[in-house]
């Protein structure tokens, strides 16, 4: 059965097959879908393997340091491929995500050669990079002995590919001149409008907000008519991460940044005046119909909210609400929207999180270690990522205009494929880069927190904060 | 011992309700959740009424969870392989450094004895996070990272200190003279060590070790820093069900109620020894 | 009854050299092993004396103890200082006299007793991160039983740990569920060992309770009072766990505990200077303490022995 599934893969990759034909006839054989994209898969990875020694680095083993989540799981199925490709071992260590980050920081800054890759996030290598602990891949990219000519870097969404890029200098903008390219993207996630479509109807609403202010009204409405709901979950803990999804997002709808950059040196510039619009309505929104307990809020209990039906819609993360239309109680009431707070914005302008895939500069395989980082971001595994399992947001252009992909998404979740087309050109990180990244913004939550208690208003708040940045930058020398 | 009136039965029966009520109401809820769905646990409001399911426990045992996406594996059974290893091996250590020590300073007035005492209590100051990235350098170079043995070692630190000084109490309470009329029989004072004050501060000893187990058990950041995927223990298993596409409740609870029971099982082995002070109480003079 | 001194009058001369000896070799294999932990502890120290931010390596400068004095202007570093200490206070004081009650309960070696002091060990055996992240979904206003039960008695909206005036309350309340249960056992193992005589000796003199207990019962159980105090105070003092798995030190900075902020300072900012000095500052607040406890635990004992 085994050779019918490879002769059908080597018919279709020989074009002398059609897709459907092959999904067929693969499904009359047996195999599951999954199956069946593994086995195309290793056929189109064979023909990867004709232009370029693939099997240069042959018995070499490698250390991988994961977190656990969904794109490993993605990466684990299709592993054996890449073995088979290449005659090389990989082992990997797989980490929680509560303690994930922390084992890497201690990691990398014992100078460990344990691990020759890891997943991180782009805000993780503004410390990492600086710090000397990643490989600058920008010349293994563009090295032709180095890299698969098919591997078709520009395939990869330009915003991701400047966003994970950084000089080093503090300010200076993403992707910009001497940008060093300290971390491939791998996959990632925009903040946009998941919402609850059964609650919806329920409170008599017909149509996702279009602007924030709509979108306070539809909460406070839900919160009031539909009983043990409430209208918006956002994040609230007193992390970075509560400020990077859906409020920065909104905070540079209204045409506000972070930092103003002058001569190389920044200043903050969170409490301008836009700034301050935007944060008095997000606090009110929140005290109106926000989580009771939103200072407590991350990533978890937004989603598991949405997923249980406590909640009308969520602004945060798409891909948290695509994981909360499976398995849970709301399953497949979940609906997907772009969203531009600002009512005088054209077009949304969400902030990004990539996961991306780093390279330890104490490595001692780092050749080795790029063959695995180039197929783990290379088109044949993120379509098979995308098309059977979760592997999502892909990065890659090629994969969003996958038919197979496309289908998949459009089946079971509506408007899912929309948000995204809107929201795809304005997507990418607001933040200004600098090391100082964690500080800052875990400050800006904890002010937020103050804000919402109460204990101080939104103005002086954000006023208290500038202040504090300015000074913490100045004693960094950065300001 | 006590005189016990109806009525201060009765208010001893409430208050103990109370307690019992407050301390195991939670532990009870545990564990009705590690029979539940997700979707189940999930509910508002929350019920106490639900159909039971085993799939949890079967995930985690089994080491495979079949999800939407395919089948994920779990090491949770390696975890707490892990934990037995880590936290027995330590406190067995442990009682054999620390017991011999603690009386050493019960029995004896010797010079540095109280400073030799105090330095190693002191130990236990470090607040962890101090030492742990220094620690981690220096376990690379000596190539302890990775082991066991550097696990159990970085462990005295938690386990050794407790040890030491609530035996030390022990040997301090019970009074010297059946050692002396032991030894004044002829006997080494290793017999009167081990044959008399061993098992009379048995109790003590007992309640260390216990302690000093779930202590051990419990922590998890030396095995995060010093070690890799293979040798975690059973907290951070526990923490693996929380994942970007969710936090698995159900997996959680049967995952706590797992870690919990060898732990138990110890307890209520050494509760035999625990019970035994009465029997002490005879000796003292 | 036989002395230390009288006991050291009878010891013939030529044990005394072993006799002088052994308390080291009995001791020093202990000291031994855990001596190297001075070599990181002393690494650390060096690293409190320096500006060291991972992130921004060109700034690593020797600055002796201007980390240090930096803290005394910072009021996040005083808030720190009150709220770690309010923190330990509250819990050991209130897991003491919870455990010390329980353990009175459960005093005497019933079959129920016993059952019951093995079962109420099992918040004790729940790792503290896992209970809070338990107690985080138990206090969730949706879906926690807690919040339910709680509303069920007219308290419609309680924020447990997302209110700046009721976090401390909720996080102390989770060190106790897990905690109290360390005390009891220590308390019940002390009262167990206590001997019998006194007691009986005041039940047939016709002493009220409340007279056994605070001059019979209480002054024995000093010593074990003392230790178990100790231990629990230093770990309430360096609480980590319960406190960051439940709000991360927020809301705002109301649970900005030492260990917190160091975490964060190390592992988020990475600034290696600033987390190794708060931590040193950690240190020697729990050294004094200690000292404190040790002292009066020594005196006590010197007493107990005068006397016996």
């Amino acid at each position: 059965m085994h050779r019918k599934a490879s002769d059908l893969t080597s018919a279709f990759v020989g074009r002398r097959m059609g897709r459907r034909e092959l999904v067929r006839r693969m499904g009359q054989l047996g195999l599951s879908a999954a199956a069946a994209n593994f086995l195309l898969n290793r056929a189109s990875t064979r023909v990867l393997a004709a232009d370029f020694d693939w099997k240069k680095h042959e018995g070499t083993s490698l250390q991988l340091l994961m977190n656990k989540h969904p794109y490993l799981d993605a990466m684990v199925a299709n592993l054996d491929n890449f073995k088979e490709l290449t005659g090389m071992d990989v082992q990997y260590d797989v980490f929680p995500e509560d303690v994930y980050f922390d084992k890497v920081t201690a990691t990398l800054s014992s100078g460990s050669s344990q691990y020759d890759a890891f997943m991180t996030g782009a805000y993780q290598t503004w410390q990492y990079g600086p710090a000397g602990w990643l490989v600058d891949m920008a010349e293994l990219i563009g090295d032709a002995e180095m890299t698969a000519p098919n591997y078709d870097w520009e395939d990869i969404l330009p915003n991701l590919r400047a966003s994970t890029a950084w000089s080093g200098v503090p300010g200076a903008a993403l992707g910009g001149d001497g940008a060093k390219q300290w971390a491939i993207p791998w996959g990632f996630e925009l903040n946009s409008l998941s919402y609850n479509r059964r609650i919806f109807e329920q409170a008599g609403i017909a149509n996702p907000p279009k602007d924030l202010a709509e979108l306070m009204e539809q909460a406070v409405k839900i919160t009031a008519d539909v009983p043990d709901v409430y209208g918006i979950g956002v994040r609230g803990s007193r992390s970075w991460a509560t400020i990077h999804p859906g409020y920065l997002s909104g905070f540079s709808n209204y045409g506000a940044s972070d930092f103003n950059v002058d001569n190389g040196k920044l200043t903050a510039a969170m409490n301008s005046d836009a700034g301050k619009t935007f944060t008095r309505q997000w606090v009110e929104m929140i005290q109106n119909s926000g989580p009771r307990n939103w200072s407590t809020y991350t990533w978890y209990q937004v989603g598991t909210d949405l997923g249980a039906g406590a909640s009308g819609m969520i602004y945060d993360a798409d891909i948290l609400g695509y994981f909360q239309n499976g398995g849970t109680a709301e399953a497949g009431n979940i609906a997907y929207s772009a969203f531009a707070p600002n009512p005088e914005a054209d077009a949304p302008t969400p902030n990004v999180w990539i996961w991306s895939l780093g390279m330890n500069a104490n490595g001692q395989q780092q050749d080795a270690a790029w063959y695995f980082v180039q197929w783990a971001s290379g088109t044949e595994h993120g379509l098979f990522g995308a098309r059977t399992m979760d592997f999502v947001n892909p990065v890659r252009q090629s994969v969003w205009e996958d038919e197979e992909f496309r289908a998949r998404i459009a089946k079971s979740y509506p408007g899912y494929l929309e948000q995204y087309e809107a929201s795809a050109p304005g997507s990418k990180i607001y933040f200004t880069p600098q090391p100082l990244f964690f500080n800052l913004t875990t400050e800006w939550a904890a002010s937020l927190q103050r804000m919402v208690a109460n204990e101080v208003p939104v103005d002086e708040g954000l006023d208290q904060l500038a202040e504090s940045v300015n000074g913490q930058l100045k004693s960094a020398g950065l300001g | 011992m006590q005189r016990t009136t109806t009525i201060g039965r009765i208010v001893r029966w409430i208050l103990l309700l109370l307690v019992g009520l407050f301390f195991l109401f939670p532990i009870f809820w545990v564990l009705l959740m590690s029979f539940q769905t997700n979707a189940q646990i999930l509910r508002i409001p929350p019920s106490l009424f639900f159909e039971p399911t085993l799939e949890n426990y079967a995930a985690l045992i089994s080491g495979r969870l079949e999800t939407a996406a395919g089948t994920l594996e779990i090491s949770f059974m390696r975890n707490l392989w892990n934990s037995v290893i880590l936290s027995s091996s330590s406190v067995l250590l442990a009682l054999v450094l620390g017991v011999p020590a603690a009386y050493a300073f019960a029995r004896f007035r010797f010079r540095l004895g109280e400073d030799i005492a105090f330095t190693l209590l002191s130990f236990r100051f470090a607040p962890p996070l101090l030492v742990l990235l220094p620690l981690a350098l220096y376990f690379q170079t000596i190539g302890l990272n990775d082991t066991y043995i550097g696990l159990i070692w970085v462990y005295q630190l938690i386990v050794l200190p407790l040890i030491l000084w609530i035996v030390r109490g022990y040997f301090e309470d019970i009074s010297p003279d059946i050692e002396h009329a032991y030894r004044v029989d002829g006997h080494s004072w290793i017999r009167t060590f081990t044959r008399i004050a061993i098992p009379l501060a048995r109790p003590g000893i007992a309640a260390a070790a216990l302690l000093a187990f779930i202590f051990a058990w419990n922590n998890f950041i030396f095995a995060l820093i010093l070690a890799s995927a293979d040798k975690q223990p059973v907290t951070v298993g526990a923490l693996a069900f929380v994942t970007a596409s969710g936090i698995q409740y159900g997996q959680i609870a049967a995952a706590v109620v797992l870690s919990v029971t060898p732990t138990l099982l110890l307890a209520l082995y050494a509760q035999r020894y625990l019970v035994e002070g009465l029997s002490l109480g005879a000796v003292k003079g | 009854m036989a002395t230390r001194a009288g006991e050291m009058a009878t010891t013939p001369r030529r044990r005394s050299a072993r006799h002088n000896l052994l308390p080291y070799l009995l001791s020093l294999p202990a000291l031994l092993v855990c001596i190297g932990i001075l070599i990181p502890f002393f690494t650390a120290v060096w690293y409190s004396l320096q500006r060291y931010n991972l992130a921004l390596p060109f700034t690593r400068a020797f600055i002796w103890f201007d980390n240090y004095k930096e803290f005394l202007s910072d009021a996040r570093f005083w808030n720190t200082v009150q709220v770690s200490l309010l923190y330990t206070f509250l819990t050991v004081g209130i897991e003491l006299l919870l455990g010390l009650g329980i353990a009175m309960l459960l005093r005497r070696a019933t079959l129920l007793n016993n059952i019951m002091s093995v079962a109420l060990m099992l918040p004790l055996m729940i790792a503290p991160a896992i209970a809070s992240l338990m107690w985080k979904l138990m206090t969730n206003p949706n879906f926690g039983i807690l919040s339910y039960l709680v509303s069920l008695v007219g308290l419609e909206n309680f924020k447990w740990a997302s209110d700046p005036s009721t976090a401390l309350l909720t996080v102390v309340l989770v060190d106790v569920w897990v905690y109290t249960p360390f005390m009891m056992v220590l308390l019940l193992a002390g009262l167990r060992a206590l001997p019998p005589q006194p007691f009986e000796a005041a039940e047939l003199d016709g002493v009220p309770a409340s007279f056994v207990f605070f001059r019979i019962t209480l002054p024995m159980l000093t010593p074990y009072i003392i230790t178990a105090s100790l231990f629990r105070m230093l770990d309430s003092i360096q609480q980590f766990d319960i406190i960051y798995a439940m709000t991360q030190g927020g809301p705002g900075d109301t649970l900005l505990v030492f260990q917190v902020a160091a975490y964060l300072e190390f592992f988020q900012y990475t600034n290696v200077g600033r987390s190794a000095a708060l931590l040193m500052v950690l240190w020697a607040i729990t050294f004094v303490l200690s000292n404190l406890f040790i002292k009066q635990w020594l005196r006590l004992r010197e007493r107990a022995r005068g006397a016996a």
